[in-house]
């Protein structure tokens, strides 16, 4: 009781903008992205930190394991005043295993939020601050006491009877652990970060749930920003996961074979923790309409929603506008991870359709190739065994701005997306885009509003894995020039009135200063619905 | 030792009387031999000497020597031996066969050079007998401590049969010179053990270097704390220690002993039944092998398997529980068979001592010694199985209250009267037994949650 006591003044002390010196304004709970991994979201943090120099951040990165992590890809602006780098399967002392009775009344309320959790209900405020204040701490569940207590064994073992129709209990025990020992790494997490005024998580997951655990602890405000759906991406990757092993043997074939209860279990905990994050956070922020309905039917209340679109500065690609060739050269671009979301086979497969009939044709990968080397292998063995060594470059890594400008067309195959800023990239540089109808991208080639759609297509939105249609529509665009510049016109236009990063930008100060104000005008705390 | 299990497990499926005669006759053999035979051949060397006419004092002042040799050579090996036998285990799980045999040179060299180095101003400074005298119990307790860590590595080896040859090779050879050269009397008669132990240390040696691979002459890596257990070397020293306080106590008790040779004294009321008490433990000991190195193995084999290789937890729990049901049969059968054994002694026991010339005044003292060693075998069954569960805590707390207890109480007996002599031995043994039984219960109840919860 103490415990939540000592939070809950905490939290009105923060909330009633009596913060003793914050480090920053806002702090940015990134996962596993800025700064030390490039890409779409991190340019973003990136862009958005540049681009609003008034507001002071703080930059929280929270990754997997340190070796997975080179060195930081960014130079910080000078508005970013603190910086923090987590690990939540790093420990830096490591526990060492002590037998120990730990709390049963602490497990019993553990109990209590499961079981609200599996009827997927919004949980009463209350609970969740009373379950999260209790995490790692003292009177509560401790770390240790998760790992090594009689009273956490008893409670998994229970669970396991109750619930797994999985025969290995090994593997049942260690996804148990693996799932909650992030958990007392964020609540350390929670405690340990120096004062600041509000806290902005770029997605749900592990991110969006320290965004919870602060707000509930603190009670600042807690916005939520979400590029891609967490919890969809984590669908797919744990479909394909093949360190679970489900037992779906011939013997024992039931109804609800089709995925093994200990995949299921991890689905359910990432969706968990998006709801999570939703119920605390406000605004809840999505790229696109499409993703903000998805926030809906994930849980998050409609009216905390909104739609903020990605912006990108105009004048940069200019250049690379007026370094444009006269003549539309025959090649294809794809700028963009070599990894299985995107699709690349598709892309590789298009272009052998496309030289069939365009021999002069060639198609550019230009991404990092070290997220996962065995599917860069297989795709270059795909390219070499379809015989178009002379018309695909693998590039690695290259400079946009290079790039764009020998591109005929940008190519898009990824089977999922949000807003993909390549393609306002290739717009603003004068390139036309064809790009599979995931995420935004149909908004983006084909318009949004009545009036946007007026602009007209800006290139071609085809089907996932679908080489044929897409060899189909690179076509077209390459050989009928009026249509190709129609489509350069259309982008260049699109790009102009709806995605200049200035738009982005005040949307965003907007709401940053709202949520501060809300924070430094009045001493009540924030409500959250 | 599962080697020996499926060999008795073969000769008991052949399903006759006869063969469950010989299956435990062999395992009795095998698990209680080394003792046996050892205090056997040494009460034939004295009889033998006898009858030969060396004179009954040097008889006696020999025996008390082999005594004491085995007594100090036991305690001053006794943790090696379980921290080797140990790391032994460990190289081969990790597959690492090749440093076995360096590393047994290394504990050769340390108990064998060690043992010389201080055995020798010792033996040299309170013995004042004849310079070649001294030279021979040095030499024996040196070849001794090395013959008890070949021996355990044997044991490790599971080469049982190879053993039992050996040594009865090894003591029918010792027996044979010391009668020989029992002109030279006690001199003589410690050449002649000297000669057997010899024997065995050499020929265990040459079995083993026949057998193992090894790629350097000398390594100490069980040394290393990463790869060894401290807490195994306390065990083993406090377990020998715990076994023999007792007798050391009536040895050096003015009262209860008297001087024998050099510094060395015996007890003759307390020493003469507590060794005859310890050839009635081959019944236990046979009962020992089979039930817990066969059944109780074979099960917790599987419960591991289980755990390991991903079952269900109540497939677990069952494995658990199949594993805790041959502990408990065994220590029940090992419990049957030595009170079976007690009862027999405390029928014919007054014949028994008759017949072996001892004065029936012992025969209370044979009793209530029949008794601890009875409970003695128990114990070492039940930390047995607290060695395959790898409790070394839990073993070391029980070797622990084993020494301090029987300490402690047999200096009570000593206050309380000749009636109470081994009693404290007893009662210390029986108490051991007792916590060793509750901590195994204790350990058992919490099998899963330590397996699961506590690893590292």
């Amino acid at each position: 009781m103490n415990d939540i006591v000592r939070a809950k003044a905490a939290g009105t002390s923060a909330g009633a903008g009596s913060v003793a010196d914050p480090v920053a304004d806002i702090a940015l709970l990134l996962e596993g992205t800025y700064p030390y991994v490039r890409g779409g979201v991190s340019s973003w943090v990136h862009q958005i930190i540049t681009g609003l120099p008034e507001i002071k951040f703080a930059v929280i990165f929270i990754g997997g394991e340190r070796k997975m992590y080179g060195p930081a890809q960014y130079q910080f602006p000078p508005n970013v005043t603190h910086v923090e780098t987590h690990y939540l399967l790093h420990q830096d002392k490591p526990l060492k295993p002590n037998a120990r009775k730990g709390d049963r009344r602490a497990f019993s309320e553990m109990d209590e939020l499961h079981a609200h959790m599996r009827q997927s209900s919004t949980m009463p405020v209350e609970k969740m601050t009373k379950a999260f204040s209790r995490l790692g701490s003292a009177g509560g569940i401790s770390h240790e006491d998760f790992l090594y207590s009689e009273a956490s064994w008893d409670y998994i073992t229970r669970q396991y009877r109750e619930r797994c129709t999985e025969p290995s209990f090994v593997a049942y025990f260690w996804a148990i652990r693996a799932m909650h020992a992030p958990l007392f790494v964020l609540a350390d997490i929670a405690a340990g970060l120096p004062p600041v005024r509000a806290v902005h998580a770029i997605s749900t997951g592990y991110a969006g749930l320290l965004g919870a655990m602060i707000r509930l602890r603190r009670n600042i405000p807690f916005v939520l920003t979400e590029h891609g759906i967490y919890t969809k991406e984590r669908k797919i990757d744990l479909a394909q996961a093949t360190w679970i092993q489900d037992h779906n043997d011939d013997v024992c074939n039931t109804l609800h074979d089709e995925m093994g209860y200990i995949r299921g279990l991890w689905i359910r905990f990432y969706e968990q923790i998006g709801r999570m994050a939703y119920a605390q956070a406000s605004p809840i922020v999505s790229l696109y309409e499409g993703n903000r309905l998805r926030q809906i039917a994930d849980g998050a209340a409609a009216e905390k929603t909104l739609v903020i679109t990605n912006g990108i500065d105009l004048q940069r690609y200019r250049v690379a506008f007026e370094k444009r060739p006269e003549k539309i050269p025959p090649v294809l671009g794809l700028i963009g991870r070599v990894v299985p979301i995107k699709d690349i086979k598709t892309f590789i497969r298009t272009l052998r359709m496309l030289v069939n009939e365009r021999p002069d044709a060639e198609g550019w990968i230009a991404g990092p190739e070290d997220e996962d080397p065995s599917y860069v292998n297989e795709c270059k063995e795909l390219a070499s065994s379809l015989g178009l060594q002379n018309h695909i470059r693998f590039m690695g890594f290259q400079n946009v701005l290079e790039i764009l400008p020998q591109l005929g067309l940008m190519v898009l195959t990824s089977i999922s997306e949000a807003l993909p800023l390549v393609v306002l990239e290739a717009f603003a540089s004068g390139v036309p885009c064809i790009a599979t109808d995931v995420g935004s991208c149909r908004e983006l080639i084909e318009g949004n509003s009545e009036e946007d759609r007026a602009l007209g297509a800006a290139g071609s939105v085809v089907f996932i894995a679908d080489p044929e249609g897409t060899a189909k529509a690179a076509l077209e665009l390459l050989n009928d020039t009026a249509r190709w510049h129609a489509a350069q016109q259309a982008g260049l236009e699109r790009v102009k009135r709806y995605y200049d990063d200035k738009l982005m930008f005040s949307s965003y100060r907007n709401l940053y200063v709202k949520a501060l104000d809300s924070v430094t005008d009045s001493a009540k705390p924030v409500k959250v619905a | 030792m599962g080697g020996i299990g499926l060999e008795i497990r073969k000769m008991l499926e052949r399903d006759s009387y006869w063969s469950v005669l010989r299956a435990y006759g062999y395992a009795g053999l095998v698990s209680g031999g080394p003792w046996v035979l050892s205090i056997l051949s040494i009460m034939m060397i004295g009889i033998l000497a006898v009858a030969l006419g060396v004179a009954q004092r040097e008889v006696n002042a020999f025996q008390i020597c082999v005594t004491y040799l085995m007594a100090t050579s036991l305690i001053w090996t006794g943790g090696m031996q379980l921290m080797f036998t140990r790391f032994v285990a460990d190289r081969a799980y990790a597959s690492a066969q090749a440093e076995v045999l360096p590393n047994l040179f290394g504990v050769l060299s340390i108990t064998m050079v060690g043992g010389f180095l201080w055995a020798a101003p010792a033996i040299f400074w309170f013995f004042t007998g004849p310079f070649f005298q001294n030279l021979l119990l040095l030499s024996n307790f040196v070849v001794l401590s090395g013959a008890w860590i070949t021996l355990i590595f044997l044991s490790g080896m599971k080469a049982y049969r190879r053993i039992v040859q050996t040594l009865g090779k090894g003591y029918l050879l010792g027996i044979a010179v010391a009668l020989a050269a029992s002109p030279w009397e006690l001199n003589g008669l410690l050449l002649g053990v000297l000669t057997g132990h010899a024997y065995l240390l050499f020929s265990f040696l040459h079995h083993i270097v026949r057998e193992y691979p090894g790629s350097t002459l000398l390594k100490f890596d069980f040394l290393n704390q990463r790869r060894s257990f401290y807490s195994l070397f306390a065990v083993g020293t406090l377990y020998y220690l715990a076994v023999w306080v007792d007798k050391f106590i009536f040895w050096f008790v003015p009262h209860t002993s008297e001087a024998v040779i050099g510094p060395l004294r015996a007890s003759i009321i307390y020493d003469l039944p507590i060794f005859l008490a310890y050839l009635f433990i081959l019944p236990g000991m046979a009962v020992f092998l089979v039930s817990m190195e066969a059944d109780f193995a074979q099960q917790h084999e599987r419960f591991y398997r289980a755990v390991r290789e991903g079952d269900t937890l109540m497939h677990i729990e069952y494995r658990r529980d199949r594993m805790v049901y041959a502990a408990r049969q065994g220590i029940y059968e090992i419990f049957k068979v030595q009170g079976l054994t007690v009862v027999l002694c405390l029928l014919w026991g007054r014949e028994l001592l008759h017949a072996v010339g001892i004065s029936p005044l012992y025969i209370h003292l044979f009793y209530i010694d029949v008794v601890a060693v009875s409970v003695q075998v128990l114990l070492m069954a039940i930390l047995n199985v607290l060695f395959y569960l790898d409790a070394r805590r839990e073993v070391l707390i029980i070797t622990a209250c084993f020494f301090i207890t029987n300490l402690l109480f047999t200096f009570a007996t000593l206050h309380l009267g000749a009636e109470t002599f081994g009693y404290g031995f007893a009662a210390s043994v029986t108490l051991s037994a007792f916590l060793s039984l509750f901590i195994l219960s204790h350990k058992f109840n919490r099998l899963e949650y330590e397996t699961f919860m506590l690893q590292n």
